[in-house]
This record gives C-alpha cells, structure tokens and sequence, in this order.
C-alpha cells in the first residue's frame, strides 16, 4: 500500500517538474558544496601527510643560537650528542649533522643543492630510505672519506629527469672542487622537517667529510633527538635545556646559546588548521542545506494549500491520516533525496575540473557523500514533517469546500 | 432496532463556534430512520443543515450531541481517525455535485483509489474498476483523465469510484447540480437502478425533478426535520 501512495506522490511531483526541481535546487547546491568542502578537507590532510610523512612526532630538534644579543658563539657541538643521550632520560636515539648549501655538478650540469653532514644514525631518525647503493658508515666519518648519500631530486637535476635513480651509484660528482662518489641514492621523500627545505634535493656527507672538508665555518649544526613516546616530548625539552646550559656553563643570567623546536607540533598545528578550515566550510554547507530545507518546507506548504481539496476528497473516499502524511512526507523526502543524489553526482563532476587548476587538491570521499546524502534525507524528513502533519489533520469537509 | 434499518440518529446536533465563542446551532435535535435499500430525498431551504446532515452520516464531520446508529451501532462518540475512515471507505460511498475527482489520474485510477486506500492488489483493483466503468457506459474512456471528460461522464466515474468498494450507503450532495438536465437525468436513471440493488442512497437536492425519483422525501428547515415524508406538489 505504500507503494502506491509513493507513487501518487511521484507523479505529484512529475506534474510539477519546475516547482520540483526548484524546490530541491538548494539541497543540490548544499550537497554538492559539502562533498567538495569535505573533499578539500580531506585533501589538505593528505598533503599535509605528505609533506611530513618522513617526520616522526618524537623528534625535538636543537639547533645554535648565534648573533643574537650577547651571545656571540654558540658551544652546541657533536660532543653535545653524547651529553643528551646519558643524561636526559626516555631518550631512544640522538644523532647531529650540520647542513649548508654547496653547488654540486657532474658534466656539464652544475646547481645549487642543500648539503647534509651527517652521522650515521641520521638516516634512522629522519626516516629516510635508500633506493640503491648504501648509507654512510662510522668508517667513512672517521676516515673523512668522500663519498656521499643523494636526494633523488638531485639525480634528475644532474642526470636529467629520464635517468635511472639507482644508476647513479658509483657516479663521481664534483663538490665546490672536491671529487666525491656516489654511494647511495634516496628514496623519493617529498618535503622534510624543515620548511621548504627538501630531503630530495639534497647531498649527504659523512659529518667530518663535510664539517671540515665542504662547509667550514659556514656550517649549521643541528642536534636531533628522538624520544620514545610523543608525551615525552616536553619534559624531553626542559632537560635537554637544563642539561645543556650546565654543558655550556652557562650563568643563571644568560640566555641560552641554542634553541629547539619539536616538528610533531608543527604538524599537529597544521592538521588542526586544516580541520578548523573543513569544519568552518562543512558548517557553511550545512546552513545552505538547512535554509534549502526551509525551502522545501515552504514548497511543500504552497503544494498542502494548492490540494487542499484532494486531501478531502481523499479523506471522504477512505484515507487515513497516516496515509495523508505519508504522501506528503513522500513527497518531501523524494524532494530531498532527489536533491541528494544530484547533489552528489555534481559534487563528483565538480571535483576533478576543480583539480586541474594550480593549488587545488580535492580528493573525493565516501564520508563526504554518506554525511551530505544523509543529512539531505533528513532535511526533507524533518522539515517535510509539519506541512505533511497539517495535511493529515486537515478536516475532511473544510478541505473538500475549498478551491 | 430493527435489522433493517441502515441508519437511525436520535436527537442529533451539530453546533458550530465562531472565534468569539458564539455558538450557530446547525442541527438542531434530528430523530431519522432510513431502511436498507431506501432511496432518500433530503430537501429543504438553504441553510437548512441538509448537507451538514449528509456528512455527518459520512462520518465526515463529528456530531456535537445525539447518537447514530449505523447498522445498529452507535457510532455518535466515535472520534478514532482510524475506524471513521474504515466507515468512509467500506460503508460509504460519496457523490458530490462537483464530482471532486483527481485531476492528475485517469478515469480508470479515480475509480479504484478507494480500493488503494483499502489496501487491495492492484489486478483485483483494476479487475473491479472496469467492471463499474463497464457498467455505468464508459469503459471506453478508462485511461481519460477528468479534464478530457464531459460532466456527464465525470460524474459517471465519480458514481463509479463511490461503488469501488461496494459500500452499502451512497450518500450524493447535489449530484445532478453541475449537469444539463439529460445529464441530470440519466443519473437519476442510475440512482434509481442501483437503489434496486438494494443500496441505501441519500441525496441533497434542491430541485424536485430530482427529487421525484426517491422513494421518500425529507424535508429539512433551521435544522430540523419538518416532514419524513413529503410529498411533492402534483404538478411534478
């Protein structure tokens, strides 16, 4: 029997195509909206993963604290390695490494790279992979040998973007003058720990090869440690502090000569601006869908007023109350249904033209279309109701009088 | 009470309020009895309370005092939507002067809506429904919607949904008032056919061409019945 009177309520609304179709325009407009909004929530997630995926929530790294006020030269060295790692406790690993930039060329080709001195240990910390060859050695560090680890961005700058990364094993490059061999080259890692600095495009020494070797005074020294659990992290801060200025002697009045931050933070923020953002959008779509509801509300109010007199004769030749509401509530919820899956279907159509221009990167989710598909179903449930329960209070010889 | 009676109301009254509390008395104290298969003229002046009284038999209106028997039960207190429906759909069967059909469906899904409402199949639907429409002459036009039919034939449709679920009552307001008078005229034919079949019919009129054709007249002022049985000048 409710087919039936779902069928009545279709060709309802067939007789009224453009009524119809205007009615659910704003539910099509919400559901769209929010499949993309959550869409865009979704992808700034991702890359947001992405761009941090090498980065482990543990890590705090420390780094010197030159030119600034009176302190004039830092004490943070390699030997501070060691001080960390006896005296701070919940530590897992510490590892330094001094970074710069140094032009690399091989043949012909000749650009500018970010130059990593590091000890052994460095690959393990920062998560980075080997593609082919092998990592750098304690050997290689006390012998200040020259060779060296490559981002894989670096071998299609120098060997061009057609070249076999893993050939490159064996290769010799040249350094600001200095012959050194490739050993191994890095898996492709995307961005790194340290703003727009990439793991990729950059060449890896031993520490000493590089310290005295390449960079000289112009090098950078960081120090980063890995604790063991993310909720280790601040006191880790405070100790690594504490333990450090009685390393450096430092006097109670003195500002500290390094500073540390810890990227798992870095993350978190980011991730939390990208919800904040999707949030703020979802609750936009979700107002759009709210007023389209009132919309149908009124439609559905207009259509109970126009077949005021069908409801009397229908209820003089037998239908219940409940059989009144259910059309009308039918006919709502088709309404928004209706909305919905065009709504949906748009969102889909909307999202890959969306994604050829510059800096949009939508990715489609099946949570975006359950919350915006349900959400619409209720719209026309909820505010299908109240015109739909008028209707079926109605009474019989009023409505059958009316025109 | 008699078997044979298919509706007796004692003292039955209807009042309605205006929004300032006055009270318009329709109904006034209405003693009837109407037997099984009687044809039934209801007349009287405008005002009277002769269509109040019609729907109130429908069920389509609750009465303020009174009892009403319908075959033999008192059914004056009943407010339940659910069994006055029921009543609607199975006990009753309505013909109105605007014939009142569904602009959007055809002769043949106006028919059978009351079986929809029922909650029967649609073969066993459709089966009965060409079968009345077959009857009352316009088959041929089952798949016409209302505004492709002439008056005539919509009331025939409206006859024929009326008898959908094959109630025992028909209760007609005015249902010749919107046709020409051969029109008017060939219902009456068929009232007259199915009051042979035993059907109970009761019908608003104002005109006694048609009113002639009842077995009884009523007639009807300030809400009261003045005559249950009037007779007709004899010039009709």
């Amino acid at each position: 029997m409710y087919i039936e009177i779902f069928k009545m309520a279709w060709s309802a609304l067939i007789s009224s195509k453009i009524r119809s179709f205007l009615s659910i325009l704003g539910i099509i407009i919400g559901v769209s909206t929010v499949i993309v909004v959550v869409g865009i929530g979704t992808g700034a997630k991702k890359q947001i993963e992405e761009q941090y995926k090498n980065l482990s929530a543990t890590q705090i790294m420390v780094m010197e604290m030159k030119g600034r006020g009176a302190i004039t030269n830092s004490k943070l060295d390699v030997d501070d390695v060691a001080v960390i790692s006896q005296k701070v406790s919940n530590v897992s690993n510490v590892t330094a490494f001094v970074m710069g930039n140094s032009s690399v060329s091989y043949g012909k080709e000749s650009s500018s790279f970010s130059l990593f001195g590091a000890k052994p240990n460095f690959f393990d910390i920062t998560n980075l992979d080997l593609s082919a060859g092998v990592l750098l050695t304690e050997e290689d560090d006390e012998s200040r040998a020259k060779v060296a680890v490559v981002g894989s961005g670096l071998v299609e700058t120098l060997f061009g973007e057609d070249f076999d990364i893993n050939l490159a094993v064996g290769e010799i490059i040249s350094l600001s003058g200095t012959k050194i061999q490739i050993v191994g080259v890095l898996k492709e890692n995307g961005g790194s720990a340290m703003g727009k600095m990439s793991y990729d495009d950059a060449i890896y020494l031993p520490y000493s090869t590089a310290e005295k070797t390449v960079l000289g005074s112009n090098a950078q020294m960081m120090i980063v440690v890995l604790m063991d659990s993310v909720d280790n992290i601040e006191t880790g801060m405070e100790d690594i502090t504490t333990v450090l200025r009685v390393e450096h002697k430092l006097k109670l009045s003195e500002e500290s000569d390094f500073r540390m931050f810890d990227p798992g933070s870095m993350v978190g923020a980011a991730q939390d601006s990208a919800n904040t953002m999707s949030l703020l959008l979802i609750s936009v779509a979700t107002i759009v869908l709210i007023v389209s509801g009132v919309g149908i509300m009124n439609v559905m109010f207009v259509t109970v007023a126009e077949r005021t007199k069908e409801i009397g004769i229908a209820k003089a030749i037998g239908a219940k109350q409940e059989d009144i509401l259910s059309q009308f509530l039918f006919e709502s919820i088709i309404l928004s249904i209706g909305g919905g899956v065009i709504g949906v279907v748009l969102g889909q159509i909307i999202i890959p033209i969306l994604n050829r221009f510059d800096g949009w990167y939508v990715v489609p989710s099946i949570y975006g279309i359950v919350l915006s598909f349900t959400f619409s179903a209720l719209v026309g449930l909820f505010f299908g109701f109240y015109p739909a329960f008028k209707a079926s209070r109605l009474d019989p010889v009023d409505a059958l009088r009316s025109e | 009470m008699s078997d044979s009676l298919a509706i007796k109301m004692e003292d039955v009254r209807k009042s309605y309020y205006l929004t300032n509390g006055e009270e318009i008395k329709v109904l006034r104290g209405i003693d009837l009895e109407i037997k099984k298969g009687e044809f039934v003229a209801l007349m009287g002046e405008s005002g009277g309370g002769k269509t109040t009284l019609l729907n109130i038999i429908g069920c389509l209106h609750p009465l303020t005092d009174g009892k009403y028997f319908l075959e033999g039960e008192n059914i004056g207190g009943v407010r339940d939507d659910y069994t006055l429906a029921f009543i609607r759909n199975k006990k009753m069967g309505f013909i109105f002067q605007q014939f009142n059909l569904y602009s959007r469906l055809s002769a043949l899904n106006n028919v059978s809506l009351p079986s929809v409402y029922a909650g029967i199949e649609k073969s066993v639907r459709d089966k009965r429904a060409l079968e009345l429409l077959d009857t009352l002459s316009i088959l041929d036009r089952r798949n016409h919607k209302p505004t492709e039919l002439s008056g005539g034939q919509q009331q025939r449709v409206a006859i024929a949904r009326s008898l959908m679920n094959d109630p025992e009552i028909l209760l007609a307001d005015e249902p010749t008032g919107a046709l020409d008078s051969k029109n008017g005229l060939e219902v009456m034919e068929i009232f007259k056919d199915l009051a042979k079949e035993d059907k109970t019919i009761i019908m608003v009129t104002h005109t006694s061409e048609v009113a002639k054709f009842a077995d009884r007249i009523i007639y009807m002022r300030d809400g009261k019945i003045i005559d249950n049985d009037y007779q007709l000048k004899s010039d009709y």
